[in-house]
């Protein structure tokens, strides 16, 4: 599935944490920040590569650690990592400040298809905060934009509010070929958009089917309806592609928590087709 | 192959505690318990001990360690992090091959995958194995019905089979050879080895007088949990019976799930530490904000018989996942240790 990268695990921040310094932190929206690291090993930094759709366990000096996808494409982009809070991990590093040090072990996980796709219409429907890991792959893509076919986004949220990377959003909406339809979930004071949850829009957007792939991300109540219209258009469980959370403590297949199926989220995953995702048996 | 006296044998548990921390089967007095435990006195090993109540994987893969610390001064923003220095090489003395194997199983989960595990393989590297063939079986085993034993095969230094009044000590590996050579062995002739075979089939036939039916079934049963070809309602039967204690896994030789938590210390390092986990637990697989894919106890019970008997798992482990040891019928307060479960497979499926 996933494309092949250039070193295998040698490059890789495996057992013990690299530190690294917050360089800048955004507000994005209600209990989300975008934190820009930095490693402050230079030649760990060097060779730190990432695929696009793999994560990072961050560790919150004492705190914790947790695991976090990567919303900066592979190539000329910033590094960062996007964190909603929701527990107490994530809550202490919501308290932290620019120039405070975080540690970073990663990245894992196999990644989005990239090289395979080429030359095939991408689709990316997100939901909420599940733009997160997808932005990774939209940046990727639009960077090489000769390669792919059409390139459709379909985002929705809870409200105007509720649109993550919006600055991203503004830049996308005025790219030349670029299909981008936002919507938000119910008519808001001075939104001019689109209306109604997303899978409402995958019709209007003129999906294509043939020589297509899907990215679908976001909470499972949205995944599950996007999933139904995209097979009712005709596209093939195959051709749908996702990315699943699960609670992970080692990030490298040892501690088991994050075991789905037949297969370990952190290791075999976070990247599925919805085809291997039927057969795990277990709830997104 | 070498002989040595059965009056003499603990020479060698003496010989290794020169440099190597021993770890071998004692008698508790107080409770009658058989632990594998950290020998003080390397003369206490009791090698006619049952196989003991927990498993040594705890020599490798400790209940509780600190894998790392750290400091994190908020004023200076200084990181420092302390890795856990080499430990001792220890010995292993009077290892079972059940538990030898689950440890094989372990070497090859965390040594063996995608990433090397740098934390068990400090503690397991330069472990010095010194195996006992089990010339009768004890009350809970079927060891032959997850090739597993009587005798170890492989993967040991030195392997120890009990012959009236002598062992006879077989070499494994090029250290296990020079120990004994060391210890001035006197060598065993070749009749020696149909004399190991006669025991161990003694100890085989043994079996058959209470190894009950059910524990021939392992294999037919890996197929049908490889398959999928369990009804709903036997897993249902299963869960049911579960108390979520954890006890199973966690005298299971081969169950090696994690957790790993941070905790602060009074002069302001913290130590992350890692412990056992077991799937039965509820918030094993919890996430923050409380979502929790894997909710019904009968959900996660079929992970752990999953974990033991599919062949998915086999194949990483390169052998069924569960090494016939008992344990876990021995301590489930329900009624679904391993054979048991088997049990309720096979009715279903024969039925």
């Amino acid at each position: 599935m996933a494309d092949k990268h250039e070193c295998d695990n040698g490059c890789k921040i495996v057992s013990i944490p690299q530190v690294a310094t917050i360089e800048e932190i955004k507000d994005e929206i209600v209990d989300v920040k975008t934190f820009y690291l930095n490693i402050d090993d230079a030649g760990v930094r060097e060779k730190f590569r990432i695929r696009s759709g793999q994560f990072i366990m961050c560790t919150v000096f004492g705190a914790g650690e947790f695991a976090v996808s990567l919303p900066p494409s592979p190539e000329n982009d910033r590094f960062h990592i996007s964190v909603r809070q929701v527990g107490k991990v994530t809550r202490a590093l919501h308290a932290l400040q620019v120039g405070d040090k975080v540690g970073i072990r990663g990245p894992f996980g196999n990644g989005f298809p990239f090289e395979d796709i080429k030359g095939k219409n991408v689709v990316y429907v997100a939901g909420g905060i599940g733009l997160i890991p997808l932005r990774s792959s939209i940046v990727h893509v639009l960077q090489n934009r000769k390669d792919f076919g059409r390139i459709i986004l379909i985002y929705g949220a809870r409200s105007p509010k509720d649109l993550m990377y919006q600055y991203n959003i503004d830049e996308w909406l005025k790219i030349d070929g670029f299909e981008t339809y936002i919507t938000i979930d119910s008519p808001a004071p001075g939104w001019t958009g689109e209306t109604g949850f997303v899978h409402n829009l995958i019709p209007k957007a003129n999906v294509p089917v043939d020589n297509t792939v899907a990215f679908v991300c976001g909470p499972p109540v949205m995944f599950n309806s996007v999933i139904n219209v995209l097979m009712e258009q005709g596209l093939s469980d195959d051709c749908i592609i996702s990315t699943l959370e699960r609670h992970m403590k080692c990030g490298i297949g040892k501690c088991q928590h994050c075991a789905i199926g037949r297969t370990l989220v952190c290791t075999d995953g976070p990247v599925y087709t919805y085809r291997q995702i039927k057969t795990l048996g277990e709830q997104i | 192959m070498y002989l040595i006296k059965k009056s003499e044998v603990l020479n060698i548990a003496r010989e290794l505690a020169k440099d190597h921390l021993v770890y071998g089967p004692v008698t508790d007095e107080a409770t009658g318990q058989v632990l594998f435990d950290s020998l003080d006195d390397p003369g206490k090993a009791d090698l006619g001990a049952p196989i003991p109540t927990i498993p040594p994987k705890n020599v490798v893969f400790p209940q509780m360690e600190c894998i790392y610390s750290y400091r994190y001064d908020k004023n200076s923003r200084a990181v420092d992090i302390r890795q856990v220095n080499a430990v001792k090489p220890k010995a292993l003395f009077g290892l079972r091959s059940c538990d030898l194997e689950g440890m094989r199983i372990l070497d090859r989960f965390f040594l063996g995958q995608e990433f090397v595990d740098d934390f068990y393989l400090n503690n397991r590297k330069k472990t010095f194995i010194v195996t006992n063939t089990c010339i009768a079986p004890f009350a809970q085993c079927f060891c032959v019905c997850t090739d597993s034993g009587p005798s170890a095969k492989e993967g040991f230094d030195l392997n120890l089979t009990e012959l009236g009044d002598e062992y006879l000590v077989e070499a494994g590996s090029d250290r296990g050879k020079a120990l004994a050579e060391k210890l001035g062995l006197a060598k065993a002739d070749g009749s020696y080895a149909a004399k190991k075979t006669a025991a161990v089939d003694r100890a085989m036939d043994l079996f058959t007088g209470f190894a009950v039916e059910n524990k021939a079934w392992v294999s037919r049963v890996t197929n049908r949990v490889t398959t999928g070809f369990i009804k709903e309602d036997v897993w249902e039967y299963i869960g049911d019976q579960c108390f979520e204690c954890g006890a199973c896994t966690f005298v299971c030789p081969s169950c090696s799930c994690f957790n790993i938590e941070d905790v602060n210390k009074n002069d302001g390092s913290t130590e992350r530490l890692r412990s056992w986990d077991s799937c039965s637990y509820e918030g094993y697989s919890k996430m923050a904000g409380d979502h929790n894919p894997r909710k019904p106890v009968e959900d996660r019970r079929n992970k752990r018989f999953f974990c033991k008997l599919s062949y998915s798992q086999s194949k990483k482990y390169l052998r069924p996942g569960c090494v016939g040891c008992g344990r876990c019928a021995w301590v489930c307060p329900g009624d679904i240790g391993l054979p048991n479960v088997v049990t309720y497979i096979r009715r279903e499926t024969t039925k």
